[in-house]
C-alpha cells in the first residue's frame, strides 16, 4: 500500500472521485453518463445509415454511401478531423513489384473491434481519398435484417470507426421515380440494390438491379441534393446485333473525357461492355448503347476504375472479374472501338478491343487506386486463406513479384529490372531490413 | 444499484434488463492509486483502454496476436468504471473482460481480474425457418424464364445463396452457368423472399453467352431448382430441410403482355364481390401484386384486399366497401412483367425500334369499364 503517495486531508474515496472527475475531463471523448442513467450502446455511429453498400469520393471530402435498406444515397462532408494524412507510409518495394500488408487480417480485427465473429463481417466496397492517401471500408455487422452499417478507415495500420452521427450530412432517396410509375413506389418489398456510384461534374450516376423487374434505370442525381431539381432516370438499352434490343441493369460504370467529349462506359449483368455519350442520357429517355465488347459468360464485374500506367503514362480501364484475371483495355481504345464487335468474350482479335487488352491475375475482392504507382486491395493470400488483407499492388502489372515464381530470383537469370540489386529492401510487413 | 464496498477491483456485466441490446461491463473498485495513475496519465484515454479492455474470447488468437480490443468508450461513474461497446454485445458471442495492471511500471504487480461472458441469445425456441413457396407456381414453365422468388418462412441472412441454391437437370446432375449471380443478393426488405434470375446472358438472343452456350433452359427437360439448408436464418441456423420445386421447361413466351385479351370478372354494382382479371399466360407475382389497380372515375384508387392465384394467372381485388355503379379503369403500369421479363409495351428482347428516343416506358396501359 503506497500510502506516501496519498495526499493528506480528504478521504480515499473523495480522492477516487477527485481522480475520477479529473480523468473526466481529460480522458475520454463522447457523452458521460450520470450516475444514474442507463448508458445506451453506442450504434449511433452508423448515424442516418440503414446499410453501407458502394462508396465513391465526390468534391470537398464528400464521402457518398450508397444506402439499400434505406432506399437512400448519402453525403457525409468529411470534416478536418475525420481524415489524416497517409502520406509517408511506406507502401512497399516499387522498384521490385513489391507491395505490402497495410492490415493483415483485415476482417479478424474488424471483427475484434466491432465484438463479433468473422462470419458476420461484410465488407462491401472501398474507397481511396486521394489527396490524403487514406483507405475507407463500408463494414456491416452481421448479415441478416438486423445488421448494423458503419464506415471505417484506416489510420498508419490502425482501423477507426468514423462516428457518422457527428458529420454534415444529406441524402436523397433511391429510387426516386416520377409520379407516372408511383403505382410501384409503395411496394414494401421492392430493394433497389445500388450497385455502383460515381460523382461527375455536379452529378452523382447511380446504377443497380432491383429485385422485381428488371429494370434497367440510371439516375443521374445533382449535388448538392436538391429537392427542387428532379432525379434524372434514363432507361439504358443495348442492341444486339443490329437486330434485337434489350434491357439490362448496370452493374458497374465509368465516366471519362474522350476527346474533349464525356462518355459514360458500362458493364451489365449480361457482359456487354457498352458505351454511351453523356449528352445522350437524358431525363426519361430510352438511350442505346454501343456494345464494344463482352466480358464473357459467368463473368460478375467487381470493380471498374480507370488508372494511369506509371510504365507509358497512358490510361487503362481494368474490370476486376469475381471468376477469372481482370481484364485491362486502353482507354485510347475505347473511344476509337467500332460498335457491335463480331461476337464473342473481350479477349477478342483485331476488330475489337483485343489489341492492347490483358489478363491480369489479380484476385481482390475490391480494388482501388492509391496513388500514381500504387493500388490498394483486400485479397487473400494463397497462404493465409483464413483472413482477408489489405494490401498494396504495383501499378500497371498488377504483379506481386513476392507470391510468384521468376526467373530474376535464380542467381545467373536474366534480371531486366535490377531485381538483384535491390533485393531484399523491404520485407513484407514493411520493415526495412539491415543493409 | 451501487456494488457492495469491496477493497479490490472486481467485474461485472449489467445485462439491459429490456433486452434492447444496452449491455455494459462495469469494473468496480479499480482502486485509489488507479484513479491517481489516470488523472496523472499524459494519455489517459489510452491508458485505460490498455488495461481495461474487452476482447472476443473465440476469435483465434494465434495466427493474429494483435487484435485490438472491443470498441467502446469508458463512463465514470461513483467508484467504478463502466464500458459501453459501440455496438451492443452479440448474443452468443463469448466475450473477455480483463483489468490488468500488470504491464504499468510504476504499480505494484498484481493479479489481473479477468470476467467472461456471453449474453444469452434471445427466441430459441423459434422453429428453424423453412422455403414456404418459390414463385412461379406452375410446374411447367417457359423455357426463357427470368426469375424466381423464393419465399421464406423467417427473415434470413444473406451470403449463402450461390453455394446453396442450385439448378439440377433430371439426371441430378448440376446445370451450370445457368442461374445468374448478382453482385448483391436480392432479397426484400424482410429478407424473406429472395429473388433468384436465370442468367440473362444466356437469355437474351444472340448475345455472347447465348450464343455459346444456348439458353439456361432447354424446351421439353424437367428441371430442380433446389434450395439447400445450408441457408441460415437470422439467427445463423440452418433450414430444418432442403426445398426442390421440380418443373418441365415449355416453349418460350417472346412477347409482350397482351393486357387486351385478359378478361375482366366483374362484380355486380352495390356487391362487396371480388373483381378478378385472368391472364392468358402467368405474370410475375410480386410486380403483379403492385402494378395492376382499379380506379374510378375520378382517378381515385379503390382500395382492399389484392391477391394473385392460380398460378398467377388471377389478380383479385376484393373492395373495402361495396361498388358503386359508375366507371372504372383497370389501371396497368408499364413495369409489370411476366415469368420472361415481358412487360405490356415489349418483350424481354425485341427487335430493335427505329428511334430508340422515342417514348418513355413510364405509361400506363388502362381500359375502361362500366358496374351498372
Amino acid at each position: 500500500m503506497r500510502d506516501d503517495s496519498l495526499p493528506t486531508g480528504p478521504s480515499r474515496r473523495d480522492i477516487l472521485r477527485l481522480a475520477a472527475a479529473s480523468a473526466l475531463t481529460l480522458a475520454v471523448p463522447g457523452r458521460l453518463a450520470a450516475a444514474s442513467e442507463t448508458p445506451v450502446a453506442d450504434s449511433s455511429v452508423s448515424g442516418p445509415l440503414h446499410s453501407a453498400g458502394v462508396l465513391a469520393f465526390g468534391p470537398d471530402n464528400v464521402l457518398f454511401v450508397g444506402d439499400i435498406a434505406g432506399g437512400a444515397l448519402h453525403a457525409f462532408s468529411l470534416r478536418d478531423q475525420d481524415l489524416a494524412e497517409q502520406t509517408g507510409v511506406e507502401l512497399g518495394n516499387f522498384h521490385n513489384f513489391e507491395g505490402r500488408d497495410l492490415v493483415a487480417g483485415l476482417d479478424q480485427k474488424l471483427a475484434a473491434l466491432f465484438g463479433t465473429t468473422v462470419d458476420k463481417i461484410v465488407i462491401n466496397d472501398i474507397a481511396v481519398h486521394r489527396p490524403t492517401q487514406q483507405v475507407f471500408f463500408s463494414v456491416e455487422r452481421g448479415r441478416g435484417p438486423d445488421a448494423i452499417p458503419t464506415i471505417v478507415k484506416v489510420n498508419r495500420g490502425e482501423l477507426e470507426i468514423l462516428d457518422l452521427s457527428r458529420i454534415p450530412h444529406s441524402q436523397v432517396s433511391v429510387p426516386n421515380e416520377p409520379s407516372a410509375s408511383a403505382m410501384l413506389e409503395f411496394d414494401p418489398q421492392r430493394m433497389y440494390a445500388i450497385t455502383d456510384i460515381e460523382y461527375y461534374k455536379g452529378e452523382i450516376f447511380v446504377s443497380g438491379i432491383t429485385n422485381q423487374r428488371f429494370a434497367s434505370t440510371l439516375y443521374r442525381i445533382p449535388y448538392p441534393f436538391n429537392s427542387s431539381m428532379a432525379t434524372c432516370t434514363v432507361e439504358i438499352w443495348h442492341p444486339v446485333h443490329g437486330e434485337f434490343e434489350t434491357r439490362a441493369p448496370i452493374i458497374r460504370h465509368v465516366i471519362r473525357d474522350l476527346n474533349g467529349e464525356p462518355f459514360l462506359f458500362a458493364v451489365y449483368g449480361c457482359t456487354p461492355l457498352v458505351r454511351f455519350p453523356l449528352s445522350a442520357l437524358k431525363d426519361g429517355a430510352h438511350v442505346h448503347g454501343d456494345v464494344i465488347g463482352e466480358l464473357g459468360y459467368g463473368a460478375n464485374p467487381l470493380d471498374m476504375l480507370i488508372f494511369t500506367s506509371p510504365a507509358d503514362s497512358k490510361d487503362y480501364l481494368l474490370v476486376t472479374i469475381d471468376t477469372r484475371s481482370a481484364s485491362q483495355i486502353a482507354v485510347s481504345e475505347l473511344a476509337s472501338a467500332p460498335p457491335e464487335p463480331t461476337g464473342g468474350h473481350i479477349d477478342f482479335g483485331p476488330g475489337g478491343l483485343g489489341r492492347t487488352q490483358r489478363a491480369l491475375p489479380i484476385k481482390a475482392e475490391h480494388l482501388a487506386i492509391l496513388d500514381p504507382k500504387w493500388a490498394v486491395l483486400i485479397w487473400r493470400h494463397p497462404r493465409t486463406t483464413w483472413r482477408l488483407d489489405l494490401s498494396t499492388l504495383a501499378l500497371p502489372y498488377f504483379f506481386e513479384r513476392k507470391d510468384g515464381m521468376s526467373e530474376m530470383n535464380w542467381p545467373n537469370g536474366p534480371d531486366p529490372f535490377d531485381y538483384r540489386d535491390h533485393h531484399g529492401e523491404i520485407d513484407r510487413v514493411g520493415h526495412l531490413l539491415p543493409a | 444499484m451501487k456494488s457492495p464496498v469491496t477493497d479490490h477491483p472486481t467485474l461485472r456485466v449489467n445485462v439491459d434488463p429490456h433486452h434492447d441490446g444496452a449491455d455494459s461491463v462495469t469494473l468496480s473498485c479499480p482502486g485509489p492509486e488507479f484513479g491517481a495513475l489516470l488523472a496523472g496519465a499524459a494519455r489517459p484515454a489510452d491508458l485505460l483502454k490498455s488495461v481495461f479492455r474487452v476482447t472476443v474470447a473465440q476469435n483465434p488468437s494465434e495466427e493474429s496476436p494483435r487484435l485490438p480490443g472491443v470498441s467502446g468508450r469508458y463512463v465514470f461513474l461513483e467508484g467504478e468504471i463502466q464500458f459501453v461497446p459501440t455496438f451492443p454485445f452479440e448474443p452468443g458471442v463469448k466475450y473477455r473482460t480483463t483489468f490488468n495492471l500488470s504491464g504499468i511500471e510504476s504499480f505494484p504487480a498484481k493479479e489481473p481480474v479477468t470476467l467472461d461472458f456471453a449474453i444469452s441469445p434471445k427466441n430459441e425456441t423459434v422453429e428453424p425457418a423453412v422455403v414456404t413457396q418459390i414463385f412461379p407456381s406452375c410446374d411447367v414453365l417457359p423455357e426463357n424464364l427470368l426469375r424466381f422468388y423464393v419465399h421464406f418462412s423467417n427473415s434470413m441472412r444473406r451470403g449463402r445463396a450461390p453455394e446453396e441454391i442450385a439448378l439440377f437437370d433430371s439426371d441430378g446432375r448440376p446445370v451450370d452457368d445457368a442461374l445468374y449471380r448478382a453482385p448483391v443478393e436480392l432479397w426484400d426488405r424482410t429478407m424473406r423472399r429472395l429473388t433468384v434470375l436465370l442468367d440473362p446472358g444466356r437469355l437474351k438472343r444472340r448475345v455472347g453467352p447465348n450464343v455459346a452456350l444456348g439458353s439456361p433452359l432447354k424446351a421439353e427437360q424437367q428441371y430442380i431448382l433446389q434450395v439447400g439448408s445450408g441457408m441460415l436464418d437470422q439467427h445463423g441456423r440452418p433450414l430444418r430441410e432442403p426445398f426442390r420445386k421440380q418443373f418441365l421447361a415449355g416453349e418460350p413466351i417472346r412477347e409482350p403482355i397482351a393486357v387486351k385479351d385478359w378478361q375482366l370478372h366483374r362484380p355486380t354494382a352495390g356487391s362487396w364481390q371480388a373483381l378478378a382479371l385472368t391472364f392468358s399466360r402467368p405474370l410475375d407475382r410480386a410486380l403483379a401484386l403492385a402494378a395492376i389497380r382499379i380506379e374510378s372515375e375520378d382517378g381515385s384508387v379503390i382500395g382492399g384486399q389484392v391477391e394473385v392465384d392460380r398460378c398467377e394467372t388471377r389478380w383479385s381485388l376484393a373492395p373495402s366497401s361495396a361498388w358503386s355503379p359508375g366507371a372504372y379503369r383497370v389501371q396497368v403500369s408499364s413495369q409489370l412483367e411476366d415469368v420472361c421479363g415481358n412487360t405490356p409495351t415489349g418483350a424481354f428482347d425485341r427487335p430493335l425500334r427505329a428511334s430508340p428516343g422515342a417514348a418513355t416506358e413510364h405509361d400506363r396501359i388502362s381500359f375502361a369499364f362500366r358496374l351498372v
